[in-house]
């Protein structure tokens, strides 16, 4: 986990690389077509100053569009010949998370707030997070821990950050247990997982009692251990939830790390679950009988601080 | 069925019409009968009946069979033998609607199709509907057809659709569902049309109705007009899941009646964001692709990963507006039986209008007072998934049990946003033709409609389905119900939309151009193999047809140089088919083997087997009277001879059966690159089967006597037998018969039967696949062909015909393999690559 002090919500400046590299054995891959983020979206924590792509092989097509959550969604086409793709992306943005208001939250109980929102958020929102996705499927062992971890008659504010140190207390870090297809009963019996899966979790129970909430993809930077240097590409990505509250705004909850997001937070996506919002996917035309994934990201704050206006 | 028929002895109709008024349940209106009175317009097919009778009824019952069965009218998978689809079967009997009714059912279909298509574009534009609550959002966000990822792409028009229709209680049509995703049923609609007009050919043609040939003129017009750019010929192709699909058939003969090819996913490929066909030839981009896969399977990158069926890049291509898809992917929200609910209210809303077409009363169980209402009345309801799923996914309350609704209650409350709760419809009655007479039984009609950029075109026809128990709610081609033509009666031309009884041939002749479409390599490699394996069968079956005439007269003569020449020419067949006799196994039972056994790999039936799927994946290719000739066929195989009856009337058949394939390909195909790969197949097998015959037969040195019977049975199982006769009689051939043979089959070059002949023809058909090096190869084995000097070839041990036939036979399979790889290469296979899961969060 890492800390959370005052220092944490200062304006600061970041950039952002992020390198995939697939490596094909034994044939050409002859073409392939990739789906990514390749680009964060603007949101009001963070204003994007620059973003750089680079492929290798040279594409023959590379193309942006804003997707259905209004992320920037890019489509690519390779089609020379390689055993080797090598996307890199760089994004150099201006963060800074204000300290959510817990007291105000707090003037709410969930159960108020969950009606309020039914009756005045907008509808085609407040559906599209609300309802079950592929990979937030809530059964009766998902709303029973909903349940016991999200009682209606609590403040909101604390509710949050109740079931955000919940789910932290409950569950153990550990990577290679879950995959992209283990579902939330599968992970309430495992008890141990990653940060996807976590977030899904927050996800299910906070849809179980009505209140809207989606995926955020995105970076956390990380702090070495303390006296030792930090190691290039050390860095990874990483998901949280984000919660609708009454009057427009989202609160975002990182169960990994049983705090609240702060300008250590960097956004490239949010949707319903980890399916929408996959950094990188890619169907590829090859005889090739085997690959191998190899991702490297630095979280670097740069000296000059930017303003967000 | 519940109500038994009988045959009244005042005919069909007073039985009929007994039985509808003993029907118990819901009633429905019947199709002909008002209490005791015929209705208006029943009377040119019920007068028909009635001087028919029953036995002309079931005569024309058995000639729609016979008839369905020589087209190939399928329902269902084209898979191993075991497994082929059922067939569709047609009851002789149309439903006729009259004019003044069908005008009104028309606009009532116009008004929906214009409403369907704004509520698409406001479901993936604006969303009003969704943000003032005309349409709680969870109806269609919650939707596994609503498709995310073709938001906001603009201009996505519903070229395509169909309703299914029932008459209510008070006999006034309500839609029952919106097709809208990829509807299929115009060509069934059409192959009934023909069957029927056949059956009942005096009644059509006495009967003043619209035809519907017309109609697919204007489709094909309409999907044109739907490209994103003004192109002159736009190129559009019916993508199909395949010839497993269960509406293969369906797909097949559409894309034969609009006149646009037939593709599969391997067919096509996305570059720069542009979808193409992939052709060695030629690359062309494809504008418009009338789409027969389900959406969530078009794109293995942005859609269901799993999915074979589908093109990457497919929905970028969509996005940039390089290609339209008809129907759009997403428009199967539009099936959402949950929208029903609000309908009318988004008439008002988008229209201004009350909708002309009732739909039934359904209830929304994602509200909760419409949920409390659903749950209370479970019992007289019917209830059913807003979204397609599994087979017969409806339930019908009054069917379950008490522990059933308790079931259903839970699943309801489970996921309510899922669920509606449908008033059932009545549905009408409608004749069937049964041994005992005529039946009612419940009646679903299906009209199609095309989009183009004026307005919406209803089908004069469409297609009707009938369950065989009017006691059963359930009317499904899965569930075994019966397809009847359609037939809208047209007193005044102008009053069907313009559609005149005029033949066809009158109506005013519109000269579609149409670009040729390239051969894509799937295509090209199943009508390579039509022609082998259309060769194979026939080759093999001239050999065995051969050997057990061998057999017939000298198998009870061991010994004797019958008998030797028997074994020879067995042992040739067991050689090129691959098939061994087992332990044990007598000379006549291997033949039979060799012949019957469609499940091992070399027997003519198992060739047979090929050629039909080979066909089957190249329908749009192929002449419509190849499947009458290839069904007749699959019957002769089927009926295996009895055990000591000889093969010969069988393989005579058979053999008939396959001259008649190539009959109908030499006269029906144009000689372009399609037929080049097909006749060129026919070269290759033809060539390799004669070479691989010699081989077997004539390298080996045997006594004169012998050896002279040898030679004659392979002249005779190449069907060259006379020509040496009449050569050797008249001293124009060499004298010995080894000599006459391989002159006349391996370097004759004017006799079709001759390897010679065969490379030949294949460096013609290779000219016409537009490839002049395999052409340049080919000519060198003619010339090498040529070179060889018959008595050099035949002197001594027959090591130099030995030597000669290898040398000819490899070369031609080089060129054969090459053929192969640079005409029929599939896409590598591809692999889903999904994000990484883990890493530091």
């Amino acid at each position: 986990m890492s800390r959370q002090g005052p220092e944490d919500f200062t304006p600061r400046r970041y950039e952002v690389r992020h390198r995939t590299t697939y490596t094909y054995d034994g044939a050409d891959v002859t073409s392939c077509y990739e789906r990514g983020f390749l680009g964060p979206r603007p949101t009001p924590t963070q204003r994007v100053v620059s973003n750089d792509v680079r492929i290798s092989p040279e594409p023959d097509l590379v193309s942006e569009h804003i997707d259905h959550f209004g992320n920037r969604s890019s489509y690519v086409e390779v089609r020379t010949p390689h055993r080797v793709l090598e996307v890199t992306k760089t994004s150099v943005l201006d963060v800074d998370w204000p300290q959510v208001d817990l007291d105000a939250l707090d003037a709410r109980t969930v159960g108020e707030a969950v009606a309020e929102l039914a009756e005045d958020a907008d509808p085609v929102e407040h559906a599209t997070y609300s309802l079950p996705s592929r990979l937030v499927a809530v059964d009766d062992s998902v709303a029973d821990y909903a349940r016991s971890v999200l009682d209606p008659a609590a403040p909101l504010g604390q509710a949050i950050v109740g079931l955000t140190h919940t789910i932290f207390e409950d569950f153990t870090y550990a990577s290679g247990v879950t995959n992209v297809r283990t579902t939330l009963p599968e992970l309430l019996a495992l008890r141990q997982g990653v940060c996807q899966d976590f977030t899904h979790l927050a996800l299910g129970c906070l849809r179980a009692v009505g209140l809207p909430a989606r995926y955020v993809s995105g970076y956390l930077e990380t702090a070495p251990p303390p006296g030792k240097a930090k190691l290039e590409g050390s860095d990874a990505s990483h998901a949280w939830a984000s919660v609708m509250v009454p009057g427009g705004g989202w609160v975002d909850l990182d169960p990994t790390n049983d705090h609240l997001a702060d300008s250590r937070y960097v956004v490239t996506a949010w949707g319903r679950d980890f399916r929408d919002v996959s950094p990188l996917k890619g169907v590829v035309f090859t005889e090739s009988g085997g690959s191998s994934l190899d991702v490297a990201v630095d979280v670097t704050r740069l000296p000059s601080t930017g303003d967000l206006t | 069925m519940t109500a038994s028929a009988s045959a009244s002895p005042e005919g069909p109709l007073a039985g009929y019409r007994a039985l509808v008024d003993g029907l118990g349940g819901p009633t429905g209106v019947d199709e002909w009968y008002d209490g005791s009175v015929l209705r208006p317009g029943q009377d040119v097919v019920a007068s028909a009946v009635a001087s028919m009778g029953l036995t002309g009824l079931l005569e024309a019952r058995a000639e729609s069979r016979r008839l369905v069965e020589d087209d190939g009218i399928r329902y269902g998978g084209l898979g191993d033998a075991a497994d082929r689809g059922r067939s569709w079967v047609i009851d002789p009997l149309p439903v006729v609607i009259g004019s003044e009714e069908w005008a009104a059912l028309e606009q009532g279909l116009h008004q929906r199709a214009e409403l369907l298509q704004l509520v698409l574009d406001d479901l993936y534009g604006e969303r009003r509907l969704l943000r003032d609550r005309i349409v709680p959002a969870a109806v269609v966000l919650g939707h596994p057809d609503f498709v995310r990822s073709v938001d906001r792409v603009p201009g996505q028009r519903l070229v395509v659709g169909a309703t299914d229709l029932a008459r209510g209680a008070d006999g006034r049509w309500t839609v029952m569902a919106d097709k809208t995703a990829a509807p299929s049923g115009a060509g069934y609609a059409m192959a009934n049309r023909r069957v029927t007009s056949r059956v009942l050919a005096d009644v059509h043609r006495d009967a003043s109705l619209a035809r519907l040939r017309g109609w697919f003129h204007t489709m094909a017009a309409a999907l044109g007009s739907a490209a994103p750019v003004d192109v002159d010929l736009p190129r559009v192709v019916l993508l199909s899941p395949g010839s497993g699909s269960e509406t293969a058939y369906d797909q097949g003969f559409l894309a034969t009646l609009l006149g646009f090819p037939l593709v599969e996913a391997d067919d096509l490929s996305v570059r720069d964001g542009r979808l193409w066909i992939r052709s060695t030839a030629r690359r062309e981009e494809v504008d418009v692709v009338l789409r027969r896969v389900d959406a969530d399977y078009c794109d293995p990158l942005e859609l269901r990963p799993d999915s074979q069926l589908g093109i990457a890049g497919l929905v970028e291509a969509t996005r940039r507006g390089a290609v339209r898809l008809a129907n759009p992917l997403g428009a199967g929200v539009l099936e959402n039986a949950g929208l029903v609910a609000f309908l009318p209210e988004v008439a008002h809303r988008l229209l201004g209008e009350d909708l002309l077409l009732p739909s039934a009363a359904t209830w929304w169980c994602g509200d909760s007072a419409a949920r409390s209402h659903v749950l209370a009345n479970v019992e007289r309801l019917v209830v059913k998934p807003v979204a397609r799923g599994p087979v017969l996914s409806a339930r019908f309350g009054w069917e379950l049990d008490a522990a059933g609704r308790d079931d259903l209650r839970r699943e309801v409350e489970a996921r309510p946003w899922a669920w509606v709760g449908q008033e059932p419809v009545p549905m009408s009655t409608a004749p069937v033709v049964t041994p005992a007479g005529l039946a009612p039984g419940r009646l679903v009609l299906r009209t199609f409609g095309v989009t183009d950029t004026e307005r919406h075109h209803v089908m004069p026809g469409g297609l009707a389905r009938v369950n065989t128990d009017a006691s059963s709610s359930l009317v499904s081609s899965m569930s075994g119900a019966l397809a009847k033509d359609v037939w809208v009666l047209s007193d005044d031309a102008a009053v069907v939309g313009g559609w005149s009884r005029a033949t066809p041939e009158a109506q005013p002749t519109q000269v579609r151009l149409q670009r040729r479409v390239a051969v894509a390599p799937r295509v090209a490699d199943n009508l390579y193999w039509v022609g082998r394996y259309a060769e194979r069968a026939e080759g093999t079956a001239r050999l065995l047809r051969v050997a057990d005439d061998l057999a017939e007269d000298h198998a009870q003569r061991p010994g004797t140089p019958g008998a030797t020449t028997m074994e020879v020419m067995v042992q040739a067949a067991a050689a090129l088919t691959g098939v061994a006799p087992v332990a044990g196994q007598g000379t006549v039972d291997h033949l039979r083997a060799m012949v019957g056994d469609a499940a091992r790999t070399g027997t003519v039936a198992h060739a047979c087997h090929r050629l039909v799927l080979a066909a089957e994946s190249v329908r749009d290719q192929l002449s419509q009277d190849i499947w009458h000739v290839l069904s007749r066929l699959d019957r002769t195989l089927e009926r295996a001879p009895s055990p000591r009856a000889q093969l010969r009337p069988q393989l005579d058949n058979v053999l008939e059966s396959l001259l008649a394939v190539a009959g109908v390909v030499h006269e029906s195909m144009v000689r372009d690159q399609t037929w080049g790969f097909l006749d060129g197949g026919i070269r290759v097998e033809r060539a390799q089967h004669t070479l691989a015959l010699l081989r077997a037969t004539l390298t080996s040195e045997r006594p004169p006597v012998i050896d002279g019977q040898v030679t004659e049975a392979v002249l005779e199982a190449s069907e060259s037998i006379i020509t040496h006769r009449r050569r050797t009689t008249s001293g124009e051939g060499p004298a010995w018969p080894l000599h006459s043979a391989t002159s006349l089959l391996l370097l004759d070059p004017g006799n079709p039967r001759s390897v010679a002949f065969q490379v030949t023809r294949l460096g013609e058909a290779l000219a016409l696949a537009g490839d002049p090096v395999l052409v340049e190869r080919c000519e060198g084995l003619v010339s090498l062909l040529g070179a060889l000097d018959l008595d050099e070839v035949c002197a001594g041990d027959r090591a130099g015909l030995a030597a000669a036939l290898d040398t000819v036979a490899r070369t031609l399979r080089e060129l054969s393999a090459e053929l192969g790889t640079r005409y029929f290469g599939r896409k590598p296979p591809s692999r889903v690559l999904l994000g990484q899961w883990g890493g530091r969060g």
